[in-house]
C-alpha cells in the first residue's frame, strides 16, 4: 500500500529511549558499526535522571546530573548515531519478515532489532485529595529541579517512600524553597537496614544520609513511619493531615496531625515502564525486587521475542549506576544476534556486583500491602475517568477479577493516560479483596497508541480515491 | 547564580502571563502560581501532576489540539486555551 | 467435582451466555467454561454497532429480532437507539448503496434514502462530500464493554455455574457424556455447546470435528472525549467504516479493517497498514476528528465460515454436541439466535430456522 511506504530506512537497530541505558546502547551499537537510530520523546538525550536544563536557563551552577548528561550528549553528537528527539513512538509492530515497524506521529520507522529503554514511571498510590492541583509526583518534582531549576510550589510537604523523598526535600531546600515537612513511610530502621548494602557503594549511601542530615540541620520536621491521610483544599492544596502507619504501612488509629501547605510532592517508588515491551509482545513477570512487572530477559536483555531487547530501569529498577552497562550489554547482544560477532563478557561480572547495589536501593521503595488503606472509598483511583474505589470494589465483588474485566465494567484505566496511574492501585485493591498474588491478578491488555495521538498527527491530507479500500462485505 | 532567558508573554484561559523563552507551559504557569489547569469529567480541578508527559492531567488546547503543558514550550504571544473534556 | 452437568457451554460470550440462560430456564443443569473472563472476547471488544444497514439480507429477520433483544436489555448494556446513516462518497459507492439498501429494505429493514439537506441538518459535522446516504431509524449501538458485567450478573441470577480462566485443552467422550479438562480441572457434562467464536475450530477438533472456520481480526479505535460531533451512528457504503459518539463524548471508529494474529496466539494486534486507512476514512467522513486524539486501538476476533452465515445446530454424527457462532454481525444477532439455540437443545421448535453446521459451505 503506497500510502504507507514512504521511503523507509531499515536500521540495524532502533533504540527507544535516550536515557543512560538507551543512549549507551546506541553508542555501543554505533561504535560496532551497526546502523543505529536513537529516539526519545524529550528534546534531548539524558532521560529523567540526566535530564537537560530547559533552553530558558542560560547559565546555572552545574550538578552531577547536568555534567553526566552533558558528557553523554557530547558523546552522542560525536558518534555515528542518528537521533530523533521530540519523537513519540505510538505504535510497535513485528512484521512478517521478523523486522520491526514503528510509528512516530506520521513517520514510520523500521529496524532489524529493537532495544527498548523507556526507563521507569512513578508509582503513586492515591490518598484523599490526591487529584488537587498542587500535588505532583516525586519524579515530577525532579523534572522541575533539573529542567527548570524551580521548586514545585511555595510551601511543600514531601511524602512517600524510598530515597526519592529525601532527595526531593533536599533539592527544594537547595533551590531556596520551603519544605513544610517530610513524611516518610519508611522508618529509620528501614534506612539502617539498607545501609550495609549501600556501603558497598559509598557515594550512594553518603548521598542518602547527606540528604537526611541536611533536612535535620534545616530543622525540617521529619515524620518517620507516617503517611498522608488526606490532602486538604478546595481548588488547590491548602494542607495535609499525616498519620502514623504500622509495619505494613496500613494506617494506624492514632491521631492525625495537620500541616498547612501549598504543594505536595509524593510517590511510592519507581516501576519499570513496560508499555512498549508489552506492546511488542514480550513475556513479562512480576518481581517485587525489580519494581513490579518486568519483561523476562536474559543477562544481556534479550526478551522472549526475537530481535527485541530491553535495558535500563524498564527491565527492572536497578538505577543509574548500572544503566549504562545494561545498555551496552543489550547492544552487544544485538551485535551478536545480527552479525554473529562474539564479545568480551567481562562486563557481566561487574554487572552482577552493581546489580546488588541497585537492588538494595530498591528495597526502600517496595510498596507494602497496607498502602491500600489510604485509598478511601470515595477517592478517585482512575484520575482520567474519575472512578472511585467504591465503584472498583463493587465490580470486583460482583465477580470481575481480572484488570481487563474491571476496566470494562467501570472504565477504570480507559482514559487518556492508558491506566498508567491506576493499574497499580487497581491491583492493590483486587489483591486486598481476592487475596490473589500479583502474578495471578495479571495486567490488562497492552494496546496502541502508547500515548494519545491526534488524527492529524498520524496522517496528512488524504486522497479519497487512493484509500486502499478492500472488497465490500458480503451482501 | 541562575541566569534565565528573556521574558516573553503568553495567554492562558484569556489572561496574560510572563514566561522565560524556551521553558514549558507547565513551568511558566507554575511560576505564576496558576495551579488549576483543567477540570476532570467529574468537575474536580486538576493541575500538573507527573511532569513527564504521561498522566495527561496538564493538557491544554493549542489550535484546537490537546497538548501536554509539561512537554510543550511557550512562545511569545502563544494563545493557550483551557481544555474542555465534555 | 462429581456433578454431571446436563450441558457444558464452552465460551462465555454473548452467544454462550445467552444460550446458557435459555437452557437453565428450560431446566438444564448448565455450566459455562470460559478461557478468559465472561464477555471479554469478541463480545466485549467489538464496536457495539447495532445497524440493520450492515446486516446481510438473509439474516435480516434475525437482526430485527436481535435489535428487540438489545432494546429490552436496555441501559444495563448501554443500549442507545440513535438511528444511523450510511454514506457514499462517490458514484460507485452510491450505486452500491442503492442496490444493497433496496434489498435490505425489501427484507424488512426500515431503511430510507435521505437527501443531502436532511443529512446535513441532522449531522452537520459530516464532510460535505456525501453523494448519497441512507437512514435507518432502528439503528443504534450498545456498549460492548458492559457485556461481561451484564452476563455475569444474569448467569448468576439464573443459577448457572461458570468457570473463568478455564482453557479447555482436552475433551474426552465417555459413557456419561464428555469430560472437559483444562489440565487442572475437569468438568463432566452430558452435552456440549461450543460457542467459542474464533476459538471454535480448535475446540471442535478436540472431538474430531473439522469446521471450516476462519477468524477475522477486526480493528476498533476510540478517541478521547470530544465536543458533540455525531448524533447518530455512521456507516459507509462499503461497510468499511462505522462511527458513533458515545454519551461520554468519545468516538468509536470501526469498520472491520483487519489486524494481525490468530486466536491461537491470543489477542490479535493492530496493524498500521490497516489502522491508518481506517482512521483516514473516519477523518475524511468527519473532518473535525483531525484534532482529536486517539487513545486506544485494539482488535477482536470474529469467526466466520466460507458462506458467512451462522453455525447454529447439532454436529453431524454427534448426537450431543451443538455449535453456535460464526455470524457476520454476531453481536447484533447473538442475544436472539442464542435463544433459538437454547430452544433447539431443549427439544423445542425454534421460532426461526437454525443454520446446520454440517451443511455444504460452497
Amino acid at each position: 500500500m503506497d500510502l504507507l511506504l514512504k521511503e523507509r530506512t531499515m536500521y540495524d537497530v532502533i533504540v527507544l529511549g535516550a536515557g543512560p541505558a538507551g543512549a549507551n546502547a546506541a553508542l555501543e551499537a554505533a561504535d560496532n558499526g551497526l546502523k543505529t537510530l536513537l529516539l526519545d520523546e524529550q528534546k534531548v538525550a539524558g532521560g529523567q535522571v540526566w535530564r537537560a536544563k530547559s533552553k530558558s536557563i542560560l547559565k546555572a551552577p552545574s550538578t552531577e546530573a547536568s555534567e553526566k548528561g552533558d558528557e553523554l550528549r557530547t558523546k552522542i553528537n560525536q558518534s555515528a548515531i542518528e537521533v530523533k528527539f521530540n519523537s513519540r513512538v505510538w505504535h510497535i509492530e513485528k512484521q512478517d519478515d521478523d523486522t520491526w515497524l514503528m510509528a512516530s506521529d506520521a513517520e514510520q520507522l523500521t529496524a532489524k532489532a529493537l532495544i527498548i529503554a523507556t526507563g521507569s514511571q512513578e508509582r503513586i498510590i492515591p490518598t484523599q485529595g490526591w487529584t488537587l492541583p498542587g500535588v505532583i509526583g516525586l519524579g515530577g518534582a525532579t523534572v522541575l529541579f533539573k529542567e527548570h531549576m524551580m521548586v514545585p510550589g511555595r510551601r511543600t510537604v514531601v511524602a512517600g517512600n524510598g530515597p526519592l523523598v529525601f532527595l526531593v526535600a533536599s533539592e527544594i531546600i537547595r533551590l531556596k524553597g520551603t519544605v513544610a515537612a517530610v513524611v516518610s513511610l519508611n522508618n529509620r530502621i528501614d534506612w539502617l537496614k539498607a545501609l550495609p548494602s549501600m556501603l558497598s557503594n559509598p557515594s550512594l549511601a553518603w548521598q542518602g544520609f547527606k540528604w537526611i542530615f541536611k533536612l535535620y540541620k534545616m530543622r525540617v520536621p521529619v515524620f518517620w513511619q507516617h503517611g498522608i491521610n488526606k490532602i486538604e483544599g478546595k481548588e488547590k492544596v491548602e494542607g495535609v493531615t499525616v498519620i502514623k502507619v504500622d509495619h505494613n504501612w496500613h494506617k494506624s488509629d492514632q491521631a492525625e496531625q495537620y500541616i498547612p501547605a501549598e504543594s505536595v510532592c509524593y510517590g511510592h517508588g519507581l516501576m519499570p515502564a513496560i508499555e512498549a515491551t508489552r506492546l511488542a509482545g514480550a513475556d513479562h513477570h512480576y518481581d517485587e525486587l525489580l519494581g513490579g512487572w518486568v519483561p523476562t530477559i536474559d543477562k544481556y536483555g534479550r526478551t522472549s521475542v526475537s530481535n527485541l531487547y530491553a535495558c535500563g530501569d524498564n527491565a527492572g529498577i536497578l538505577g543509574v549506576s548500572v544503566a549504562p552497562m545494561r545498555g551496552r550489554m543489550a547492544a552487544l547482544a544485538v551485535l551478536e544476534d545480527l552479525t554473529g560477532k562474539k564479545h568480551n563478557k567481562k562486563d557481566l561480572k561487574i554487572f552482577d556486583k552493581a546489580k546488588k547495589i541497585g537492588l538494595a536501593a530498591t528495597a526502600l521503595s517496595i510498596p507494602r500491602s497496607g498502602l491500600q488503606s489510604f485509598i478511601t472509598k470515595d477517592t478517585e483511583v482512575c484520575r482520567c475517568e474519575c472512578i472511585s474505589r467504591r465503584e472498583i470494589e463493587h465490580e470486583i465483588k460482583t465477580g470481575a477479577l481480572s484488570p481487563n474485566a474491571v476496566k470494562s465494567g467501570t472504565r477504570c484505566g480507559m482514559g487518556p493516560c492508558g491506566g498508567r496511574y491506576c493499574s497499580e492501585s487497581l491491583a492493590l485493591i483486587t489483591q486486598h479483596i481476592s487475596k490473589k498474588t500479583r502474578s495471578e491478578i495479571g495486567l490488562s491488555t497492552a494496546r496502541s497508541p502508547l500515548r494519545p495521538v491526534a488524527l492529524d498527527d498520524i496522517s496528512n491530507e488524504i486522497d479519497y480515491d487512493k484509500l486502499p479500500i478492500p472488497g465490500v462485505s458480503p451482501l | 547564580m541562575i541566569e534565565r532567558s528573556v521574558e516573553i508573554s503568553f495567554e492562558f484561559d484569556g489572561k496574560n502571563y510572563p514566561a522565560f523563552d524556551g521553558e514549558t507551559i507547565a513551568a511558566a504557569l507554575l511560576r505564576s502560581n496558576v495551579l488549576n489547569i483543567r477540570n476532570a469529567p467529574s468537575g474536580s480541578p486538576r493541575g500538573i501532576f507527573c511532569v513527564m508527559g504521561a498522566c495527561q492531567e496538564c493538557v491544554v488546547e493549542i489550535d484546537g489540539i490537546k497538548v501536554e503543558a509539561c512537554r510543550t514550550s511557550v512562545a511569545d504571544g502563544l494563545i493557550i486555551k483551557r481544555a474542555h473534556d465534555v | 467435582m462429581n456433578v454431571i452437568f446436563d450441558i457444558a457451554v464452552i465460551g462465555g460470550g454473548n452467544m454462550g451466555c445467552g444460550a446458557a440462560i435459555r437452557l437453565a430456564e428450560g431446566g438444564m443443569r448448565t455450566i459455562i467454561l470460559e478461557q478468559g473472563d465472561i464477555g471479554q472476547g469478541a463480545s466485549g471488544v467489538n464496536a457495539g454497532t447495532l445497524s440493520l444497514q450492515i446486516k446481510r439480507v438473509k439474516l435480516m429477520p434475525y437482526a430485527i429480532k436481535g435489535h428487540e433483544e438489545w432494546q429490552n436489555m436496555g441501559a444495563e448494556v448501554g443500549f442507545h437507539k440513535t438511528g444511523g446513516y450510511t454514506l457514499a462518497f462517490n458514484d460507485r459507492e452510491a450505486e452500491l448503496l442503492y442496490e444493497r439498501m433496496t434489498l435490505k429494505k425489501e427484507a424488512g429493514a426500515n431503511i430510507s434514502f435521505v437527501s443531502d439537506k436532511e443529512l446535513i441538518e441532522k449531522e452537520p459535522a459530516l464532510a460535505r462530500k456525501v453523494v448519497a446516504a441512507s437512514y435507518c431509524g432502528d439503528d443504534g449501538y450498545a456498549n460492548s464493554l458492559l457485556s461481561g458485567q451484564y452476563y455475569r450478573k444474569k448467569i448468576k441470577q439464573s443459577g448457572i455455574s461458570f468457570l473463568e480462566k478455564f482453557k479447555v485443552i482436552q475433551i474426552r467422550e465417555n459413557s456419561d457424556g464428555f469430560e472437559i479438562s483444562s489440565g487442572g480441572q475437569t468438568v463432566v457434562a452430558k452435552r456440549l455447546l461450543l460457542a467459542c467464536g474464533g476459538w471454535m475450530k480448535d475446540i471442535a477438533a478436540m472431538i474430531g470435528a473439522d469446521l471450516p472456520i476462519n477468524a477475522r481480526i477486526n480493528t476498533v479505535s476510540v478517541t478521547e472525549r470530544a465536543p458533540r460531533l455525531l448524533n447518530s451512528i455512521i456507516g459507509h457504503a462499503t461497510g468499511l467504516l462505522t462511527m458513533k459518539q458515545k454519551e461520554n463524548g468519545t468516538v468509536l471508529i470501526g469498520g472491520g479493517w483487519q489486524g494481525k494474529g490468530t486466536p491461537e496466539q491470543g489477542r490479535g494486534n493492530v496493524s498500521l497498514e490497516t489502522l491508518i486507512p481506517n482512521l483516514q476514512l473516519a477523518k475524511f467522513a468527519l473532518p473535525k476528528l483531525s484534532k482529536i486524539r486517539i487513545v486506544r486501538s485494539w482488535t477482536g476476533f470474529e469467526a466466520n465460515v466460507p458462506d458467512f452465515y451462522p453455525l447454529a445446530g447439532r454436529l453431524a454424527n454427534k448426537e450431543n454436541v451443538f455449535v453456535l457462532g460464526c455470524v457476520r454481525g454476531g453481536y447484533t444477532i447473538g442475544p436472539y439466535i442464542s435463544k433459538l439455540m437454547g430452544d433447539y437443545i431443549l427439544g423445542r421448535q425454534p421460532e426461526m430456522p437454525l443454520f446446520d453446521p454440517s451443511r455444504d459451505f460452497k
